[in-house]
């Protein structure tokens, strides 16, 4: 069977799979099974479970439980509630004002955790019903949620980030900084936006009533201090980090006992928030080594058979294209696998193929790892399908319909492409401050 | 008739591969055409390389490149695999240890007892520390967390070395994190074409071995059925990678000490580096008291040493 | 459905629950191994044993949790089409599909079983027959006779050098109660065609409606 031929029936079989709705890593792990058995030949039934063994010495996963733990922390425990009133009240006089403040919110929240996950939970959880009560559009609102949560795998700590570089064999501390600006870029358009919007259309976000604007300044500086506590867990897991002092694993640890201790000492951890945490980081750390366990295998079984030889011939060889269409290519393809690929999977399985051709191409690693980042942001929020669509689906009270999910997303959509583009064209936003802080 | 397809698996990365294995696993494909095609796979690609050894006793690979340690051998020669310390001054000991010493006959052996071929052996660089802070003294050593290989490790850490063993393809990651403060794994060429120069910031010239082993190795059964003309193209295929890393890496170590922008030389006084030396020897005989088959090994290194020592100059200087 | 096959999956189930509830609370060890590697690295030397036995944990961690994780429905699917299916048919395509998962989780516990008995010594093809030699001279001659057929064992290639033999049999174990979690899903599966309910936090054979099962109908769907 000729490669091309193997890495065709190896992907449709396994997007067969994912389409009757099997669990995904079940869907990976059999087709990859099924190829070690019958196509790989003498020892390939050993390739699955030695993914097990690879996967073991992956240690920068070890941040996987410590950012998810922190995760369910910080939205179990509802100590975000404070940041929230703060951003509440200092930008509630401003026309579209809470849907700034909610931005500015996720922004503290995804210095806090590594999933985007935990924001969307604490967006939807505190700040959507408080915006949906002030008269904001549904529209506006649900898509500043699942905009704004986009952030928390491109702002440091990020779990994407950690396992693109195990993958492109590119440093994490690099990879974290490097999504510092275009993250902030990306929160200050999604700002803009929604600045000029409300201004042109302001009953799309109201102005707080008098009565609720007129807060003395002493209660107003009182709250600034509710944002001590997300710096003060970034820098806590971040100082020691970048200086070296302790390794990313480390730093993630004291980033889940910093969030665990300040939970218990504001009262906040009750024993049903320890223990849907406890449990929840487990279903959820689980499902993540579990696909990426089942990827693994997929991935060493595609390349030997020498699929990944394949597709790199496509695109360089046959097609002969140039590096620009080739890399822009690479996003669609990103774009429209995220239709029915778990990102996890899509990290796993596809990275790999893409990385070393992106590497040959002659582009910078670490750029990259910042443009997959925001483009798989952008696939699991494009209809009809993407995770983030559900999620947020599963998340938002019932007067939002899908279809209001679907509409809400494409301004914001929108401003993700043009960062993208403008990451693209300017790799210097990316690249500049990794290269500032690591070039002493 | 087909076309024999054999998977091979390096425990070099990319970057190295492409000076130690590439140019001549292509060189065999191109001569043996038809007949037969190796496909090279890279550290860690299809499996572990902590996994390697079992793969290919598996047959999940059929070929393999590396050295004993690395690769997990099982078998009593292990520990002379990756930078045994003080064994070896430069890298022509190697293929004389194991052409004119009888140490080829052993390491033969040793695999043939656990299916697996033993095909050649060839010699590498040497082992130079490359760290983020100085080493000036043995007491800059305390505490350091050394990415490095097994036995070396064990030998180190009796100077307050604190071994790290990674994935090889996770060191330079691992540099910048701060998991390691430093590396004792090869010469300086190696350091920058692997990038590890720069992550690091010093290069002691002082070395715990001038060269390391390395070797082919092939699934015993696949071996087996190759046709003879075909078993002598991949040995004159190795013994010419070896010649190649015989040649870069002698004129690379020499010429990255002189011209090298990225990594500042610092040295231990040679009085004080007699005490690692020194200590060396105490090592041998602890690990020849292991077994029969490490004494005779530790035997012909020992044998071989006193040649050279009395053979003066050019063989040794000291 | 036959008595014996809800107590089997009831039997699972509870298992399962019990080490998946035990093993989630690792995550506190995991914590405390790798903040006790901070400390011991800024005050003393560095402890060369931390990093691996974390990840040692961690590979503890997400294979025993396993099964449990199942329980709990934490496993993503892509609902596209799924989702948009009556609890009936879902049932009927997963009873179906689970064989995939089944062989998945057998080709692992196969190279599982190989790479523990090759971490005691076994360098041959036949890993059961060594187990059973294992067993047979545990048995007759205790453990002196079952060190006798153990070979050289197998040893991390760290300057630590831990044996590997019982993390791979904590794998083996882990991989082994996802198959039986397995089989008890697609016993559950078999009974939603019928409209039953069974397993653990089931009460036994409660007859629900087709449709109005809440564990299937993930509020996740696309429909
Ligand atoms: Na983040
Ligand atoms: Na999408």
């Amino acid at each position: 069977m000729s490669h091309e031929a193997i890495a065709v029936i190896m992907f449709s079989a396994m997007m067969l799979l994912l389409m009757t709705g099997q669990r995904v890593f079940a869907a990976i792990g059999a087709v990859a099974a099924a190829g070690a058995v019958f196509l790989y030949g003498t020892g390939g039934v050993d390739i699955p479970f030695s993914a097990a063994m690879k996967l073991m010495k992956w240690y920068p996963l070890l941040t996987l439980p410590m950012f998810i733990f922190m995760g369910y922390v910080l939205s179990e425990s509802r100590i975000a509630d404070d940041l929230y009133r703060m951003f509440h009240v200092w930008m509630g006089p401003v026309p579209g004002g809470l849907a700034i403040g909610t931005i500015g919110l996720m922004v503290l929240i995804s210095a806090m955790n590594g999933l985007s996950v935990a924001g969307m939970a604490i967006g939807a959880t505190i700040a959507l019903p408080e915006l949906l009560r002030r008269g904001y559009d549904k529209l506006m609102v649900t898509g500043v949620i699942q905009a704004g949560s986009s952030l928390g795998i491109l702002v440091p700590p990020s779990v994407v980030l950690v396992l693109y570089a195990m993958i492109a064999r590119q440093p994490v501390g690099q990879l974290w900084l490097a999504g510092v600006l275009p993250g902030l870029m990306m929160a200050a358009l999604f700002i803009i936006y929604i600045g000029i919007r409300c201004r042109l259309q302001p009953h799309l976000g109201p102005v707080l009533p008098a009565e609720e604007r007129d807060v003395p300044l002493a209660e107003k500086l009182r709250l600034l201090r509710a944002g001590i506590l997300p710096l003060a867990i970034f820098g806590a897991m971040m100082v020691p980090f970048i200086n070296g002092w302790t390794s990313l694993v480390e730093s993630s640890a004291i980033g889940a006992m910093t969030a665990f201790l300040a939970a218990v000492l504001k009262g906040r951890m009750t024993r049903e928030v320890f223990e849907t945490s406890v449990r929840n980081t487990l279903g959820v750390t689980c499902m993540f080594m579990w696909i990426i366990l089942a990827a693994l295998g997929f991935g060493a079984v595609f390349d030997g058979l020498g699929a990944v030889k394949a597709i790199e011939n496509l695109f360089v060889g046959q097609w002969g294209l140039d590096p620009w269409t080739i890399l822009i290519l690479m996003q669609l393809s990103f774009l429209l696998m995220g239709t029915f690929l778990d990102d996890t999977a899509m990290l796993v399985i596809v990275a790999p193929l893409y990385v070393p051709l992106v590497h040959q191409l002659g582009f910078d690693l670490i750029w990259y790892g910042v443009l997959y980042t925001i483009t798989t942001q952008i696939a699991y929020m494009t209809p009809p399908f993407g995770y983030n669509l559900f999620l947020m689906r599963a998340m938002a009270p019932p007067e939002i319909s899908l279809g209001d999910i679907y509409r809400s997303i494409f301004p914001f959509v929108g401003v993700m492409v043009m960062a993208l583009a403008l990451v693209m064209i300017f790799p210097e936003i990316a690249l500049w401050l990794p290269e500032y802080v690591y070039n002493k | 008739q087909s076309t024999i397809r054999w998977r091979m698996q390096t425990y070099a990365g990319p970057a190295l591969a492409e000076h130690v294995i590439k140019p001549h696993i292509e060189m065999f494909n191109k001569i043996a055409g038809d007949r037969m095609q190796i496909e090279l796979f890279f550290a860690d690609q299809l499996v572990p390389t902590g996994e390697l050894f079992r793969a290919m006793q598996r047959g999940t690979i059929d070929a393999v490149q590396s050295d004993d340690d690395s690769m997990a051998s099982p078998t009593e020669v292990t520990v002379f695999g990756g930078y045994f310390p003080f064994a070896l001054r430069y890298s022509l000991d190697v293929p004389v240890l194991f052409n004119q010493y009888g140490l080829k006959e052993i390491w033969e052996e040793e695999y043939a007892k656990v299916g697996v071929k033993h095909i050649s052996a060839g010699s590498w660089d040497p082992c130079h520390f490359a760290t983020k802070e100085p080493i000036n003294s043995l007491a800059d050593l305390q505490g350091k967390r050394i990415f490095t290989f097994p036995t070396a490790g064990r030998f180190l850490s009796r100077f307050g070395v604190v071994p790290v063993t990674l994935p090889w393809e996770d060191v330079e990651v691992a540099l910048q994190t701060g998991e390691l403060d430093g590396i004792a794994w090869s010469g300086i060429t190696e350091d920058y074409t692997v990038g590890w120069a720069d992550v690091t910031n010093y290069f002691l010239t002082n070395n715990i071995s001038g060269a390391w082993i390395g070797h082919f190795f092939a699934n015993m059964e696949r071996w087996n059925e190759l046709p003879d003309d075909l078993k002598t193209l991949f040995q004159v295929c190795a013994d010419a990678s070896h010649y190649y890393r015989q040649w870069w890496y002698w004129g690379g170590e020499a010429a990255l000490r002189v011209n090298g922008d990225k990594l500042k030389l610092t040295t231990i006084p040679a009085e004080e580096w007699a005490q690692v030396e020194a200590e060396a020897k105490k090592f041998w005989d602890e690990i020849a008291a292991e077994s029969e088959v490490k004494a005779r090994v530790v035997a012909k290194i020992r044998e071989y040493n006193e040649v050279m020592e009395k053979a003066g100059p050019p063989y040794r200087y000291s | 459905m036959p008595r014996i096959i809800v107590a089997y999956v009831r039997a699972v189930e509870s298992l399962n629950y019990r080490i998946g509830r035990a093993t989630m609370y690792l995550i506190f060890v995991m914590i405390a191994v790798l903040m006790w590697s901070s400390i011991s690295k800024v005050a003393f030397l560095p402890a060369h044993w931390t990093l691996e036995t974390a990840q040692f944990l961690m590979v503890a961690y997400y294979i025993l949790g396993g099964p449990y994780s199942i329980q709990m429905g934490t496993n993503v699917r892509m609902d596209l089409i799924y989702g948009g299916w009556s609890a009936r048919r879902k049932a009927m395509v997963d009873a179906f599909m689970v064989f995939f998962l089944l062989f998945y989780l057998a080709v692992l516990l196969y190279g599982a079983i190989g790479s523990t008995a090759y971490s005691l010594g076994y360098w041959g093809t036949e890993p059961f027959a060594f187990f059973r030699d294992l067993a047979m001279a545990f048995l007759s001659g205790g453990p002196e006779a079952a060190g006798e057929v153990i070979g050289r064992l197998e040893r991390s290639s760290t300057a630590w050098r831990p044996y590997m033999w019982p993390i791979k049999v904590v794998m083996v174990i882990g991989i082994f109660l996802m198959l039986l979690q397995a089989t008890a899903e697609f016993f559950k599966d078999l009974a939603r065609m019928r409209g039953l309910e069974i397993g653990r936090g089931a009460r036994a054979e409660v007859i629900r409606a087709p449709g109005k099962d809440p564990a299937k109908d993930s509020d996740r769907s696309t429909a």
